[in-house]
């Protein structure tokens, strides 16, 4: 019988806790913040969260959405896995009652989160870092969006850029997930079909200790250059040290991933010379400039990798909120109206002006930090990118990627 | 390929990879053989030895392998901790009851780790090392000193085994822990030393990554499997072996490059051991079978 | 809060506690009746999670696939791979015993969970499949995962029916005079080695099922699912705690993990907004402690097994010369 008791204790502490989680102030617009809190992606998770809460908080200090009310980010953690993912969508809908969902990070998390719980139930997901090309064939009703843009256009756009630039001989290392994977393979079919050598493509698995073999396998193709496309704070970081340490290649180009404050930090810009990274940037580039600027301000990193996205996610899904008069069901639609292509332009953190001409029901356009963001039919975006280098003060823009 | 480009990205790194699963693997190997079970926190014990070792080299400004000795101590301290706190209430259950406790600790070491430290790649040392050359070799300093600290420590650890009073309790506790209870052992002295060891190696084992690469909150958990497999691999109980183990496993893991495609490079430990267990069940030296 | 709410997510925690509790069940076949120690159930739960996705699915180019069978033909062809499979690991694997059985188990799934991650044209590698049909998906959000309730529940009801009845005939009495003592039972005249890949192939054959069901839960499945944290640890976990060798502890187990699991989310949510990043690494730790306390104060789980006949001498001794 005590076992039982033990249940029942259980029980009834969840639904106490769930009853006194779930009383919000009724005058709140919840938007769920999903991400990969614990698990693989945890060092990127935090500033991606804090970058989405500082649109939230522009938002509310700007007077907030509708009839000045409030929005608040209820953040859950996905874990980067679909168990984690649907479970944290999941009370994102039904506990919280959340409006729309900025995230998950992961894909396979926005797969799993998309097709048990989000699709079913009718709620708008923007996920700032889900790249695979999966998501883009989702039978969703049209509620699955995303900022950033699929793995295929960057890796195309880097390709004929590093062709266009000189580099015809070029070995590739990526991360086996489905970020390195889409992206090394766009670059690959691209970069051959413009005439370049690919002289190494090899994958790797996260969080090993020691990539030199790996290296010294793909140098032995003769290539001076080393694409990654892997994250800079995570494996991506370990294999540039050694790269760089033991002169396999001179120079290295990545992906967005790469461009992270992590290796200018830990292996300094004097070592980093010979690094580029291409990024998406807006035509509109001051819309960078300008979230550059209030993330800094608000004590992030504007470096951070998926910071611009996960910043243009939220202040968009702030947009069609307003745009929709707070309706769920108008969200999606809301969502393309706001970020069209015309209109009065909109740049991060313009929350007031952009209230003020939805109220007189005039067109905007939003300019997101990480590009122009016109949604196509999947709910996609197409990227601009341009590749950066390690200034003495952080990034700077070399050149635009066509 | 030539021979020296094999020593030199192939079985350098190995080395020094495999030293560094020794340092854990010992520790894993030492419980397995006195207190009977798999202790699946030792990975995440690595990754607190090491952020200790961050906050002191941070806050006093010393080189991390000064540091190096207070990660251990304080890392033994917290695996005796645990122990006391956790597993000893468990000692009389049924042994899979403490491998799941462990696998909680384990969480919470992490959780713990993540809270104070966050979740950031860190390095002790900013910036980078080139190799030095020497008769064509490229090694780096701190290559050198990560093999040799691991002889050293493991060579310590031995000599301690094989000479002194509580090192033969140790021994005698994991060849027959009925006959060693009997002849007046005291148990719970011999438990306490196997933690301090066990906790120390795996702070070392944590510290020394860090210093060849960076100190991640996830760092020791990816560790753990490979720890796993060398210990095994060696044979269970013995300290040789474990080392032994740690070095194949690293090197395979490199080497195994060459054959296979990368991605498959974390199952070459893997495709060692379970060839292993088939023609020679107890390990490379004679170990326990459990 | 609505209610309605709630009750959706109460159906939503009822489908993942079908669900794992099905990985329970097929561990304890395992562990609890066979004392086969079991590392890999991730491995099991790849291969039917796979090959029910592969045999549901449309067809998509550059993976094999296209067979868009209905899904019980999947979930039945998901329980015989991963039984299938289960063979000839255990034909090599089942000889080590515990601890050594354990880590060869561990290996093999990260080797299976690295075949599904890389080889594109078997498993679309990294990026996983998606699509694939969800019986009744096409009902309102509540109704439909009513409906899908039903039929994990129904498959669970039926597993345990079956499995408490082999454990209740001469197979199940046998398995456990293997388990407590196996030279006694060899001098029986007993197949030992045989009894135990029986019991291996049942086990994981319900753990291919559990696979099959999430992957249609989600109507995607990625590599990301089958780390070993999440879909071998996390059961193990179930089992210990709801009570090796009965299985109503397995779910039981299952339940009271996920309840804990969710709680322990809704508990650290309570702290001020600053701290909602911190409070996800709080979470684990809660989880954790949770997990200490209850093998303190219920080691043997929170349903031990039944003793059967007078005294049978407890399973406690026979474990620990493992």
């Amino acid at each position: 019988m005590k076992s039982k008791f033990f249940a029942l204790a259980l029980a009834g502490g969840l639904l106490a806790a769930t009853a006194l989680a779930g009383a919000p102030a009724h005058a709140d617009v919840k938007i769920g913040l999903l991400g990969g809190v614990s698990g693989p992606i945890a060092a990127m998770a935090p500033a991606m969260i804090d970058a989405a809460q500082l649109a939230f908080q522009q938002v509310n200090e700007q007077g907030g959405v509708l009839d000045g009310q409030k929005i608040v980010g209820a953040v859950g953690d996905s874990a980067c896995s679909p168990q984690g993912g649907t479970d944290a969508a999941t009370k994102a809908v039904n506990i919280e009652g959340v409006t729309a969902i900025v995230g998950p990070h992961c894909s396979g998390a926005v797969l799993a989160a998309a097709g048990s719980v989000t699709i079913p139930a009718g709620v708008t997901v923007v996920t700032p870092s889900g790249t695979s090309p999966e998501i883009t064939g989702l039978a969703d009703n049209d509620t699955v969006f995303r900022t950033v843009p699929s793995d295929d256009f960057q890796g195309r756009a880097l390709a004929r850029t590093l062709k266009a630039e000189g580099y015809s001989k070029v070995a590739v290392a990526y991360i086996n997930n489905d970020y390195g994977t889409g992206l090394a393979n766009a670059f690959k079919s691209e970069f051959e079909a413009q005439g370049g050598e690919i002289a190494g493509f090899a994958a790797h698995e996260d969080g090993k200790a020691s990539y030199r073999s790996n290296l010294a396998d793909l140098a032995s193709g003769g290539a001076d250059t080393l694409v990654i496309f892997d994250y800079g704070d995570g494996t991506g970081l370990t294999l540039l040290r050694q790269a760089l340490e033991n002169g396999f290649f001179e120079k290295f180009i990545g992906g967005d991933g790469m461009k992270s404050d992590a290796p200018i930090k830990e292996l300094g810009a004097e070592n980093l010379t010979t690094f580029y990274a291409s990024s998406p940037v807006g035509e509109k580039s001051d819309a960078l400039n300008v979230f550059n600027e209030a993330f800094k301000a608000a004590g992030g990193d504007p470096d951070a990798i998926f910071v611009t996205t996960s910043y243009d996610a939220a202040f968009l899904l702030a947009l069609a909120v307003e745009k929709a008069g707070g309706d769920k069901a108008g969200i999606p639609a809301a969502l393309r109206a706001v970020s069209s292509g015309e209109g009065e332009a909109i740049l991060p953190g313009e929350w007031k002006k952009a209230k003020e001409l939805i109220a007189a029901g005039k067109a905007i356009d939003y300019k997101g930090a990480a590009g122009d963001l016109n949604f196509d039919q999947a709910g996609d975006v197409p990227g601009a990118y341009s590749l950066f280098k390690v200034g003495a003060n952080g990034f700077e823009v070399v050149s635009e990627m066509k | 390929m030539t021979f020296l480009e094999l020593v030199n990205f192939y079985i350098i790194p190995g080395l020094v990879l495999g030293s560094i699963y020794a340092l854990g693997a010992v520790g894993i190997t030492l419980v397995f053989a006195i207190l009977r079970y798999a202790h699946l926190a030792q990975g995440d014990l690595a990754t607190l030895g090491a952020f200790v070792a961050l906050a002191v080299v941070t806050g006093l400004g010393i080189p991390p392998l000064a540091a190096l000795p207070v990660a251990m101590i304080f890392t033994a301290a917290v695996a005796v901790g645990i122990d006391k706190v956790f597993y000893e209430h468990l000692r009389e259950r049924p042994k899979i009851v403490t491998v799941m406790a462990s696998l909680g600790i384990a969480l919470m070491i992490r959780s713990v780790v993540q809270v104070i430290w966050g979740v950031d790649a860190e390095s002790y040392v900013r910036g980078i090392v080139r190799p030095q050359t020497y008769f064509g070799l490229r090694i780096k300093d701190r290559e050198i000193y990560t093999v040799l600290f691991m002889l050293f420590l493991v060579g310590g650890l031995m000599l301690f085994l094989a000479r002194s009073k509580w090192g033969k309790a140790m021994r005698a506790m994991s060849d027959n822990p009925n006959l060693a209870l009997l002849s007046g052992i005291d148990n719970r002295k011999v438990v306490m030393l196997t933690w301090i060891i066990a906790g120390g190696l795996c702070a070392a084992s944590g510290v020394f990554l860090g210093i060849n690469t960076e100190i991640k909150s996830m760092m020791g958990w990816n560790m753990l499997l490979p720890m796993f497999a060398a210990a095994i691999l060696g044979g269970v109980g013995r300290v040789e072996g474990a080392v032994l183990g740690g070095l194949v496993v690293g090197v395979a893991e490199e080497l195994s490059v060459l054959v296979l495609p990368s991605e498959y490079k974390a199952a070459m430990a893997f495709v060692i051991l379970l060839f292993m267990l088939l023609v020679r069940p107890t390990g490379l030296l004679r170990g326990k079978v459990l | 809060m609505e209610l309605i709410g709630l009750a959706n997510y109460a159906l939503f925690m009822g489908i993942f506690i079908g669900i794992y509790a099905l990985l329970a069940l097929g561990l304890n076949i395992q562990w609890g009746f066979a004392g086969l120690f079991n590392a890999g159930i991730a491995g099991f739960f790849a291969v039917g999670a796979y090959t029910s996705a592969i045999l549901t699915s449309p067809y998509a180019e550059g993976r094999l696939g296209g067979f868009e069978m209905p899904f019980f033909v999947g979930w039945a062809g998901a329980m015989v791979a991963a039984g299938l499979i289960a063979w000839p690991i255990g034909k090599i694997c089942l000889r080590f015993r515990s601890d050594y059985l354990a880590i060869a188990t561990i290996g093999v799934a990260e080797i299976i969970r690295l075949v599904v991650k890389s080889e594109e044209t078997l498993t679309n590698s990294a990026r996983g499949i998606t699509n694939i049909p969800r019986p009744f998906g096409d009902l309102p959000y509540v109704q439909s995962q009513a409906a899908y309730l039903s039929i994990v529940l129904l498959c669970l009801g039926l597993c345990y029916f079956l499995v408490q009845r082999q454990f209740n005939a001469p197979w199940g009495r046998m398995m456990r005079a293997i388990r407590d003592n196996e030279l006694a039972a060899r001098a029986m005249g007993k197949n030992i080695e045989g009894r135990r890949l029986e019991a291996f192939m049942f086990g994981a054959a319900l753990m291919g099922l559990g696979g099959a069901l999430f992957a249609h839960f989600n109507r995607s499945i990625t590599p990301e699912a089958i780390d070993p944290m999440v879909a071998t640890f996390l059961v193990w976990i179930m089992l210990i705690l709801g009570g090796q060798g009965n299985n109503k502890g397995a779910i039981l187990g299952a339940a009271v993990v996920w309840i804990i699991w969710s709680m322990s989310e809704i508990a650290t949510d309570q702290l001020p907004a600053e701290y909602a990043i911190k409070a996800k690494y709080i979470r684990l730790f809660l989880i954790g402690l949770m997990l200490q306390l209850v093998l303190r104060f219920r080691p043997e789980g929170i349903l031990p097994e039944p003793t059967r006949g007078e005294s049978r001498p407890a399973q406690v001794s026979a474990q620990e010369k493992d």
